[in-house]
């Protein structure tokens, strides 16, 4: 076998020796790569299978990838005796209200931050900066009995309070300002009769829709993802954003492996639906702040 | 149409002063190049009259009208940028009917105007298509285009060849001479390439450390430059400034030893003084006539004529002479010029020393 391996890489003739190690380390790279990439999509793949999956097949060993007897009860038992798409609907509105907020902000804050030099806002990027370092768990108590007293408890604008403004979003839009929108660009505008509320939605929104895209999928998944702010901030059980519902499908109801693959297989929905939509902006948004300084 | 006067410009940016008090005029219809070095305040002083900078002290006024306090849209001009500031989202039209869609020009009139400034750039089949589809030289025309439609009483130029090839530097600063020529509106144009300034300006300003050093036609800048950075700034190769000292009667400079250069300076009283002589009005001349022995150095025949680099002292001379000659790397040669050609500066002040007779 390893000789059979060897083989080509050992090959006599000059120049060519170089061509098949190199093929052979892409097949390595490749092979590699390949496994890794199986070891991350298992799981995903394995709870698709399970809310499929019957109560008797579910915990036979070895776990099969493809049902045997695929079965819809998992989810119809989920859908009937939990609100699970009120859920689904409180998220889906959570996280979108939030990313259309995050956008907003993060775009005026950060292309103010970029393009206007002054030394009071110098300190104010500093100071939003700072806040990236707070852990959310010392200011979660607060924050809710801020809520409490807004009266906003187990609403969407409760929900929303710790997610209208990102400090990384501003710190992104603030770079890529920096980076791919010359000043002449803008002095070009003024000069040729553009208001500044003019240029900022005709010219600079425009040039960033690559990396306000990233931040559209980055923030909608933040708060999609969100967990100790909503288990917080909504004390009732219509009120729970479907993190929060998952999370109590383990300790209120028996193990059931089933409903429980069954709920998180159709809370991947949206996730994937949004991420398939927009991959090409999120790639491109954390490949370009990859290398930026 | 309008001229425009700079009185007495002052400009800081906090304890650093990068303009101190600059007077410039630029006639209606005349092509005005600001040229210094980098770091002199010519580009800051342009983008003072495009309202992009504010102005500390003194006035500027288009047409008889102070600007200071105008927003730069009011102004009445158009600037045209080093990187082109072309919008890349939107294609070579949109780009050049901006500043008409934003004054609310009617559509026929933008669709002309636009279509106008095409022809004359020869722009008209790239119309539809987006910068990034553009080559340099084709950008460069459409940040011309955006100028020209607006019509303004005055053109901006921040070294706005800077980022093309040679070539093609040269090609678009023929076709800048001739817009210029047919839409006659004053320009301020701002380099650092003092051919540009010699081959395009009506006047040339020559600015360094925030002041001007001299002003006025190319040639005269030429002939008679001010003081010694003028005479090494305009020309090339550039000025040879040598040490001298004047004898104050017979029209000699003595330079170390023996070597004489004649000038042709009245009443120039004696005492130490430096020599320019530009390199094309050195040659070679006989053991017997007065001039400078060198040593060569390197040797760069062009077919139409030879450099010389040359060796005085510790000093370097640049010759550039019409013949072909023999001489090798090593070899000492002597090189003189006509008096008429040979200008004076005060060894002290560096300035022009004149004739006073």
């Amino acid at each position: 076998m390893s000789d059979a391996d060897q083989k080509p890489a050992a090959e006599t003739v000059p120049g060519l020796g170089m061509t098949a190690r190199a093929r052979l380390t892409n097949l390595t790279i490749d092979i590699v790569l390949f496994v890794f990439g199986i070891l991350m999509v298992l799981p995903l793949v394995l709870l698709v299978a399970n809310a499929f999956k019957t109560p008797q097949e579910m915990v036979a060993w070895p776990p099969t990838i493809i049902p045997a007897d695929p079965t819809l009860d998992n989810f119809r038992s989920v859908l009937g005796e939990t609100p699970l798409l009120r859920w689904i609907w409180t998220s889906l509105r959570f996280a979108f209200l939030s990313m259309v907020a995050i956008v907003i902000t993060s775009s005026i804050v950060g292309y103010v931050l970029a393009k206007f030099q002054f030394r009071t806002l110098e300190v104010i990027f500093i100071l939003i900066l700072a806040t990236a370092i707070v852990p959310f768990e010392v200011y979660m108590i607060p924050l809710y009995f801020q809520a409490q007293s807004l009266g906003i408890l187990n609403s969407i604008w409760g929900l929303l309070l710790g997610y209208l403004v990102m400090s990384f979003g501003i710190f992104l839009i603030r770079q890529n300002v920096k980076h791919s929108i010359p000043d002449e660009l803008l002095e070009a505008a003024r000069i040729d009769g553009a208001g500044e509320l003019w240029i900022f939605a005709r010219i600079v929104l425009p040039l960033l829709r690559g990396p306000l895209g990233a931040l559209a999928v980055l923030s909608f998944f933040q708060a999609w993802t969100a967990f100790a702010w909503p288990i917080i901030v909504t004390t009732s059980r219509d009120a729970y954003t479907i993190e929060v519902g998952l999370a109590l499908f383990q300790t209120g109801f028996t193990v059931d492996l089933g409903r429980l693959s069954a709920a998180a297989a159709a809370v991947l929905v949206p996730s994937v639906t949004i991420f398939v939509i927009l991959r090409r902006n999120f790639v491109q948004g954390i490949a370009s702040t990859g290398v930026k300084e | 149409m309008a001229d425009v006067q700079i009185r007495d410009v002052h400009k800081a940016y906090g304890e650093v002063e990068t303009i101190k008090g600059v007077s410039v005029d630029a006639p209606d219809g005349q092509f005005v190049v600001l040229v210094g070095p980098s770091g002199c305040g010519k580009s800051t002083l342009l983008r003072m009259i495009a309202g992009l900078e504010e102005i500390d002290r003194g006035t500027i006024s288009i047409g008889g009208r102070v600007i200071n306090q105008v927003e730069p849209k009011n102004r009445d001009i158009a600037m045209v940028f080093q990187n082109y500031a072309l919008y890349p989202h939107m294609t070579v039209a949109v780009n050049m009917a901006f500043s008409l869609r934003l004054a609310r020009t009617p559509k026929a009139e933008i669709a002309r105007r636009v279509a106008e400034a095409a022809r004359i750039l020869g722009l008209t089949e790239y119309l539809e298509r987006y910068p990034k589809q553009l080559s340099g030289g084709q950008r460069q025309r459409v940040a011309m285009g955006r100028a020209i439609v607006r019509n303004p009483q005055v053109y901006l130029f921040d070294e706005p060849l800077s980022n093309l090839d040679a070539k093609l530097r040269v090609q678009m600063r023929a076709e800048l001479k001739d817009i210029h020529a047919r839409l006659k509106t004053t320009t301020l144009y701002v380099t650092h390439d003092q051919i540009e300034a010699m081959t395009m300006a009506n006047t040339i300003v020559v600015m360094r450390d925030g002041i001007i050093e001299q002003a006025g036609a190319p040639l005269e800048l030429y002939d008679h430059p001010a003081n010694t950075f003028v005479g090494s700034f305009i020309g090339s190769p550039a000025m040879n400034l040598i040490e001298g000292h004047c004898d104050g009667q017979n029209g000699a400079i003595k330079l170390d030893g023996e070597a004489v250069l004649r000038h042709g300076v009245h009443g120039v009283p004696a005492g130490p003084v430096i020599c320019g002589i530009r390199p094309e009005h050195l040659a070679i001349v006989d053991a017997e006539s007065d001039g400078i022995d060198v040593v060569v150095t390197t040797l760069e025949p062009t077919g139409s004529d030879t450099l010389v680099q040359a060796r005085l002292g510790d000093q370097i001379i640049a010759a550039q002479l019409r013949e072909r000659i023999t001489a090798q790397p090593g070899d000492t040669i002597r090189l003189g010029s006509a008096p008429e050609n040979t200008h004076l500066f005060d060894a002290k002040s560096e300035r022009r020393i004149a004739a006073s007779d």
